[in-house]
């Protein structure tokens, strides 16, 4: 099964595209993509509701969130009310380790995004100051990273032998699926995602010539 | 001064209010030099004239802040416009547009944090009709 895990709507500040057009483009497009997480940025959409856009177009679609923290960007699967009252979505310094924690205490699961990019990546901040416990999956192929932006995640993933995760990162429609996640179970819920994630039964994927290839 | 306390202090109160007239040239000329071809927008004589969907974006009210907002002109840019669009402009309308800022937040890039700056103009018509609703957005770099 191959979902993209990042994506933002028109919910997020600099999204562009409505999920309906997601949906239409994956069809239309013929993308080998079976969903996709709508990971808005520094929310938590409780308002929307995409069920019969899943039915409509036979696809997954999940909610999440994009929070921004100390040691870059994260994004926060299995959002729930516990966790939302303990964190403040809507700051850009969120500690890393406290949203490692909290999102564990919240059974939640947190993976690092685009660790390889400047300012908003963890492998910088590691360099400066040091790495952080907890951190299990980080996304390596991101659809809006430069090459050696997402070849700087890979070697983080592989240095500390975290699991890996795609994602497009699409904020306009023709850009969702250029990256995305390859499970070896099909996944229903937001539930069976996470356990899929924790148990590392996951790797990044990239489409490359309408065929996905895994990041090596 | 902390973003949310900028937030708390600026955002949902109207600080400009103006008046525009509608005229048919104006609007078949706005639709012309934008490329558009629908007779409805560019045709003073089509049945139902009226305004291109983008229309209201081209106005500015007396202020683009209000009075004593502290902002940066110097680290600061133009983030876009967008246009919502609620119900047909049309020849002789005299619309009213009130300003207020709609939302500050903060976010972080490549480049470092940055402030953005939601600047909104609601048009309404003669008849008290919401028209349109315009976000402009102003980015500041952070420090």
């Amino acid at each position: 099964m191959i979902l993209d895990l990042h994506s933002h709507s028109i919910v997020s500040d600099d999204g562009r595209a409505k999920v309906e057009n997601y949906c239409q483009w994956i069809r239309r497009k013929e993308l080998p993509l079976d969903g996709f997480v709508l990971t808005e940025h520094r929310l938590f959409d409780d308002q929307s509701d995409y069920r019969a856009l899943e039915d409509e177009f036979g696809l997954l679609i999940l909610k999440a969130s994009e929070v921004e923290t100390d040691y870059g960007h994260v994004l926060v699967f299995g959002v729930n009310e516990d966790l939302q009252a303990t964190l403040d979505f809507s700051r850009v310094d969120l500690s890393l380790v406290q949203v490692m924690e909290e999102t564990a205490r919240c059974g939640a699961v947190a993976v690092p995004c685009h660790p390889g990019r400047v300012r908003v990546g963890m492998c910088a901040h590691i360099e400066n100051r040091g790495s952080v416990e907890n951190v299990r999956i980080v996304e390596t192929l991101n659809g809006g990273s430069r090459r050696d932006e997402n070849e700087a995640a890979l070697a983080l993933a592989r240095g500390n032998d975290y699991y890996r995760t795609g994602g497009s990162d699409s904020h306009i429609v023709s850009h969702i699926g250029r990256c995305a996640t390859r499970f070896r179970s099909d996944i229903t819920s937001m539930d069976g995602l996470m356990a899929e994630l924790i148990a590392g039964r996951c790797e990044a994927v990239a489409l490359e010539n309408e065929e996905w290839k895994s990041q090596n | 001064m902390e973003v949310s306390e900028l937030k708390e202090k600026w955002t949902g109160w109207t600080f400009d209010e103006v008046q525009f007239e509608i005229e048919a040239e104006a609007l078949s000329e706005f639709s012309l030099a934008c490329g558009e071809t629908v007779p409805r927008y560019t045709d003073p004589k089509d049945p139902n004239f009226q305004a291109a969907p983008s229309y209201t974006a081209r106005f500015h009210g007396r202020r683009q802040l209000p009075e004593g907002f502290p902002v940066d002109l110097a680290t600061s840019f133009d983030g876009g416009k967008s246009v919502e669009w609620k119900a047909p402009v049309r020849p002789g309308d005299r619309l009213v547009a009130r300003s207020h800022i709609h939302d500050i937040f903060e976010k972080t890039g490549r480049s470092g944090g940055m402030m953005f700056i939601v600047h909104r103009m609601e048009f309404f018509n003669q008849d008290e009709q919401l028209v349109a609703v315009v976000d402009w957005k102003m980015i500041q770099k952070l420090k």
